[in-house]
């Protein structure tokens, strides 16, 4: 099936739809080609053209759905390959650079200062706040099991939520973790996490392992 | 007539024949690509060198051959016509080059079975043309790899362009599609015409039937080819940081066999292997059991600065390592491994807490900041260092804060809590279900090299040597494996 032109309004409604991370990774790595040429037909940034606009959105959209799909090394890599011109002039290029330096130091409370405190353009806000609430599930997960005990306000800065109610021991901040199955310790003023296990693989299957096993047997001797 | 309505009349046979995998179908391919290499050799198609509407006639994604024969004379008209070997129509965004891009992105993977020396050339005319626009070279070139053999399982020359024009683009995980499969077989040499005719447009899962050496899909491979892919491929996944699979990379080109010299290319890979090594393990690993030992002591006299290194950081003695890394700084620039030697001593700090918890049960923040830092550091910096440790998995602990303040926080290594059951037990069926595609990979892979070794040359003189010599006529087909291998043997019978 030919692959339609490359566009701004076709990446914004790709970016704006409720697709799987995987699904619009799939869909906008198909599209590098095209960007890599019109990147090619000159210096983007300075002749302040559509061109510009066009790959401002492709790349910063691209990595933002690196991240969704949890590659900070590829995204990383990504930024390499933006034309230099267009990464250095271009403030929403700008605002990923800022974005991952901070997520490649795990500067959690930095992350959403980014997310949430830099002008994304609006076509991008869609990414944005997904990526924000992926990236406070993914870090609640790695809390539950990195800490056995953790105070609130380590566990507000990790999550992003409001620093000054979790002082207060705000009852909304706590239950933001007690709903997991996490105790809240008035006394110690101390949160016991309760691990979050989540399946990288896909549903669960005997049937692999069995297959596995059988392999190795017919294959033995 | 004229060559057009010739040529249009030809490719409509192709359309009205059979659908593949047919008996009909192949013959009707073998004919029009002979029709068009002869076109190719009599100078005919040159006629339609400047013909710049013939190649919008055709879509390449029904009429491969045509369009990829056309193309090829109109590129070396354009480069014939100029003196720069590669004219403006042949680079990124060039005519000539948004109708090979438009190729490689659609064509049809049957037919170009049959054409896979001119496949070959214009995927090398992509590469070599790319410059400034490597990134949509290797973009093209990976695809167009994958289109044609979805396995990626035979080693070609395509194999190393990809890799090299990735590495010069920057497009690390735009190699790791065809990295990531398991390459199992080179371009085999038949001898002779397959004796089943339809082999080519038929469906085998893998290229080894037609990624042969005759079909010149792949230029002539040496020992060197073979061993920067994987020199190139491990420094893609180094970008990546991707350790493991680097260090896999890095095993095969430093174990690959070698009689009396040793390549520069396994010493160089011999040099990342230890840096990589430390990154992933904490040590130096010793090369592959499989490695000559000749080839070891090598590298460990030519390597002996990156063995001093890795001693250093081995002992935990961080100022003996940066002490080591200032006075060799002139060796690691010249290698270009400085980057990695700095991520060395970014692991240094990572690894020292991990071997703590070979002594230590639990440890305070303040315990702790002394035992990894030589200088003070606050146990608000060790803990926020630590906390990013465990959380990316790269420790198997847990914290546990109190209430007051850093200080009294505790680092616990190998607790129950750190490493949930069920989490450990996903994660192992995660890794048996991809060791298990491995497997199978490996097993279809095996079998297509043993039926590919039965047909060689080498394999048929010996089973006939074995039959004249056994004397007898009591050679059973069926165990023809078993008596193969009984001949190897007495192949030293020639010497007495």
């Amino acid at each position: 099936m030919e692959l339609p032109l490359l566009t701004t309004e076709h990446l914004s409604k790709l970016v704006a739809s409720n697709a799987p991370p995987s699904q619009l990774f799939e869909a906008l790595s198909r599209y590098e080609l095209q960007a890599c040429l019109i990147s090619t037909r000159g210096d983007s940034a300075n002749t302040g053209g559509s061109d510009s606009t066009l790959l401002s959105l492709f790349y910063s959209s691209f990595f933002l759905i690196h991240l969704l799909t949890d590659q900070v090394s590829e995204a990383r890599a990504l930024t390499k390959q933006i034309p230099e011109a267009l990464l250095q002039q271009d403030p929403s290029l700008q605002n990923c650079l800022t974005l991952l330096r901070a997520v490649w130091q795990t500067q959690h409370g930095q992350v959403y200062q980014v997310l949430r405190g830099l002008p994304w353009p609006d076509v991008l806000q869609p990414l944005v706040r997904r990526y924000e609430s992926f990236f406070q599930d993914k870090t609640l997960i790695a809390v539950s099991r990195s800490y056995e005990a953790i105070r609130l306000a380590t566990a507000a800065t990790h999550l992003g939520l409001d620093q000054n109610l979790a002082k207060e021991e705000d009852p909304n901040i706590i239950s933001n973790f007690t709903k997991y199955g996490w105790t809240w310790d008035p006394e110690s003023k101390l949160l016991y996490p309760k691990p979050i296990v989540v399946s990288l693989a896909e549903p669960q299957s005997s049937n692999g392992i069995h297959k596995a096993m059988a392999m190795l047997g017919t294959r033995a001797g | 007539m004229t060559l057009l309505s010739d040529i249009i009349s030809a490719s409509a046979q192709l359309h009205n024949s059979n659908h593949p995998p047919s008996d009909e179908y192949d013959r009707q391919v073998r004919e029009l690509v002979q029709y068009f290499r002869r076109l190719q050799t009599t100078k005919a198609l040159d006629s339609l060198a400047n013909d710049e509407s013939f190649l919008d006639r055709f879509d390449p994604a029904i009429d491969s051959i045509p369009y990829l024969f056309v193309l090829h004379v109109q590129i070396q008209k354009a480069q014939e016509l100029n003196a720069d070997s590669f004219p403006a129509d042949i680079r990124p965004s060039g005519k000539l080059w948004i109708c090979a891009a438009h190729f490689l992105t659609s064509f049809d993977g049957v037919q170009v079975k049959y054409a896979g020396r001119e496949w070959r050339q214009l995927i090398e005319l992509v590469g070599q043309v790319s410059q400034a626009a490597s990134m949509a070279s290797a973009t093209l070139v990976k695809d167009a790899m994958l289109r044609l053999d979805p396995s990626c399982a035979v080693f070609t020359s395509s194999h190393l362009l990809l890799v090299r024009l990735c590495l010069e683009a920057k497009a690390y995980s735009c190699a790791l599609p065809v990295l990531n499969k398991q390459i199992c077989h080179f371009p085999i040499s038949l001898g002779s015409p397959p004796s089943d005719p339809s082999v080519l447009c038929a469906d085998h899962g893998s290229g080894v039937s037609f990624m042969t050496e005759d079909s010149r899909i792949s230029s002539k491979l040496s020992y060197r080819d073979y061993l920067q892919y994987f020199l190139y491929g491990g420094m893609v996944y180094m970008a990546l940081k991707e350790w493991r699979n680097a260090l896999h990379f890095l095993g095969i080109v430093i174990s690959t066999p070698s009689t009396n010299s040793v390549s520069l290319i396994m010493v160089e890979a011999y040099k990342k292997w230890v840096l990589v090594s430390l990154l992933e393990k904490g040590k130096l690993c010793p090369p592959p059991s499989i490695t000559t030992p000749h080839v070891a002591k090598v590298y460990q006299s030519i390597a002996r600065p990156y063995i001093i290194l890795a001693h250093a950081f081995e002992r935990g003695d961080l100022k003996r390592l940066n002490a080591e890394i200032d006075a060799a700084n002139g060796v690691w620039c010249a290698d270009n491994n400085l980057g990695l030697v700095t991520q060395v001593v970014g692991a240094f700090f990572s690894q020292t807490v991990i071997k703590l918890g070979k002594t230590f049960a639990a440890l305070t923040m303040v315990d702790l900041s002394k035992q990894v830092f030589p200088s003070p550091v606050s146990a608000e910096v060790t803990g926020s260092a630590v906390s990013s440790l465990i959380m990316s998995r790269d420790l198997n602990a847990t914290l546990v804060q109190t209430k007051d303040d850093a200080e009294s926080s505790m680092l616990r290594f190998s607790s129950i809590h750190s490493l949930p059951r069920l989490s450990h037990e996903l994660d192992l069926q995660s890794q048996l279900k991809q060791e298990m595609k491995l497997m199978e990979t490996m097993v279809i892979n095996l079998g297509k090299t043993n039926h590919n070794l039965g047909l060689s040359d080498e394999y048929v003189d010996s089973l006939h040597k074995g039959q004249v010599w056994s004397g007898s006529s009591e050679v059973n087909p069926i165990v023809g494996v078993e008596a193969g291998l009984e001949m190897d043997e007495d192949l030293m019978g020639d010497m007495s």
